[in-house]
């Protein structure tokens, strides 16, 4: 399947979507359908700082618990607060209503590190 | 038998609501004949065999000394012998086990493992779906019983059983004839929303409806009675190995027990996490999942010590270094109307 073309990605799934000085973070539409049915997703904190591919939060399907890692350094700016009470909806528009966080970046560069729309297309057909 | 096929919640849903389809034919199968099974039976397992009726199904727990469940099992007695049903991951284990006690003479075992099929439909409209299929009057099989016919002209076990708190029927069939009648039914119930269902839905049902899962709530360590099994226990039964140890359990009445426990939050309790009562390490999740069948909130069992197990009682399960609360309920979570 093509990716969004308008998105940069990471190795462990996420994409960004860069919006001047602030960065929206969710997970790819080929991870919410490898996790399955999705119950639940902690993230960090408003105005917690994150560094490029820590473990942020976790997602967690039915069966599984699984990390997240946040593809930029930043402070967290949003978190979406729709999926406290509808984690469902990273599974429905992973790239739309289902993001997870907002971030303002502190290291601009290391969006040259992530991945191309194609680029991710070989590692999530593979 | 796979984790999923559409997903876990929309084939935990077509049970609840209309039927699903398991593909069990991973879980062992033996076949015992001979005049003395029940006499023997009735010496390794914790519920009565003898006592059993023509075609009943009856569930049975082979213990170890200690009263600790090598597995749980269902006895089948049909016309010319026994079926047992044991878990997969127990099978060889099991099937050892009954080797090694085979008594000098009156009893034959025979490992259908493998060999032969087990599909299962379950939920409110089984009877409905499978009636065309079958040469017997679905509605005059009671719970717990079985019958010999056929199902599509193949010859089969119908027995009405199954793990998932809804009504449903358990087919045992020849290895051969199972890719053909799991299509067959599919196909002709697509449209009546038959949905194929794997391990993952097939967990979150039994464990809605409060039954044992063996690894979880029952273990070589974890006894009948610490499970909340006592109902199972036939203690008038002369001698069953573990009955000793299970008889003194329950005088002293101090084990750590299984409990139901309902999460206040939305963070899903997960086997091994911590239990903690009034600042006290209590104990640990066992089995934990999000509950369709009751709004979506977080259900567990918890091996917890016993005052930390009556109903009502406060909880905290600690979630990767967060304690979140959570409250003692009765089991089962989930019980279908009737």
């Amino acid at each position: 399947m093509a990716q969004p073309q308008d998105l940069l990605y990471s190795k462990e799934h996420e994409w960004v979507k860069l919006d001047g000085d602030s960065a929206t973070i969710g997970i790819t539409d080929y991870a919410q359908n490898a996790l399955g049915d999705i119950v639940y997703v902690e993230l960090p904190k408003v105005g917690e700082a994150i560094a490029q591919f820590a473990n942020i939060g976790v997602i967690e399907s039915v069966k599984a618990v699984s990390d997240l890692f946040t593809p930029l350094s930043g402070e967290v700016v949003e978190i979406n607060g729709l999926l406290e009470n509808d984690p469902a909806a990273v599974n429905r528009d992973p790239y739309g209503t289902g993001w997870l966080l907002k971030v303002r970046p502190t290291k601009p560069g290391e969006s040259k590190g992530l991945l191309s729309p194609d680029e991710y297309d070989k590692i999530a057909n593979q | 038998m796979p984790v999923q096929y559409a997903g876990i919640i929309k084939e935990h849903d077509a049970v609840r609501r209309r039927a699903g389809l398991f593909d069990l034919s991973h879980m062992g199968q033996f076949w015992l004949s001979g005049e003395m099974v029940a006499p023997w039976a009735d010496t390794l397992t914790v519920n009565a065999v003898g006592t059993m009726k023509p075609l009943q199904a009856r569930y049975n727990i082979f213990c170890n000394e200690g009263g600790g469940a090598h597995d749980d099992t269902i006895f089948y007695r049909l016309a010319t012998g026994w079926l047992l049903v044991v878990n997969a991951a127990n099978a060889d284990k099991m099937w050892k086990l009954l080797n090694e006690r085979l008594p000098p003479a009156g009893v034959a075992l025979e490992n259908r493992h493998g060999r032969r099929a087990l599909i299962a439909i379950q939920g409110p409209r089984s009877v409905e779906m499978l009636q065309p299929h079958v040469d017997l009057d679905l509605a005059a099989l009671r719970y717990y019983f079985c019958a010999e016919g056929r199902v599509n002209g193949v010859p089969a076990v119908i027995a009405r059983t199954g793990y998932t708190g809804e009504d449903g029927f358990e087919l045992f069939v020849d290895g051969n004839e199972a890719a053909r009648l799991w299509n067959s039914l599919l196909i002709v119930h697509q449209t009546d929303g038959l949905e194929p269902c794997g391990l993952g839905a097939r967990d979150v049902l039994r464990l809605e409806a409060g039954m044992p899962l063996y690894g979880h709530e029952l273990t070589e360590a974890i006894t009948p009675v610490q499970a909340g099994l006592k109902w199972a226990l036939k203690l008038d039964k002369p001698d069953f190995v573990g009955k000793e140890a299970l008889v003194q359990q329950l005088e002293r009445d101090e084990y750590s027990r299984i409990a139901g426990i309902v999460m206040d939050g939305r963070a899903p309790a997960r086997e091994g996490y911590p239990v903690w009562r009034e600042g006290r390490l209590v104990g640990s999740v066992r089995s934990g999942s999000i509950a369709p069948s009751l709004e979506n909130k977080n259900v567990a069992t918890a091996l917890v010590a016993r005052e930390a197990a009556t109903v009502g009682s406060r909880l905290e399960v600690e979630i990767r270094g967060t304690k979140h609360g959570a409250t003692v309920v009765p089991l089962p979570f989930y019980k279908r109307a009737k």
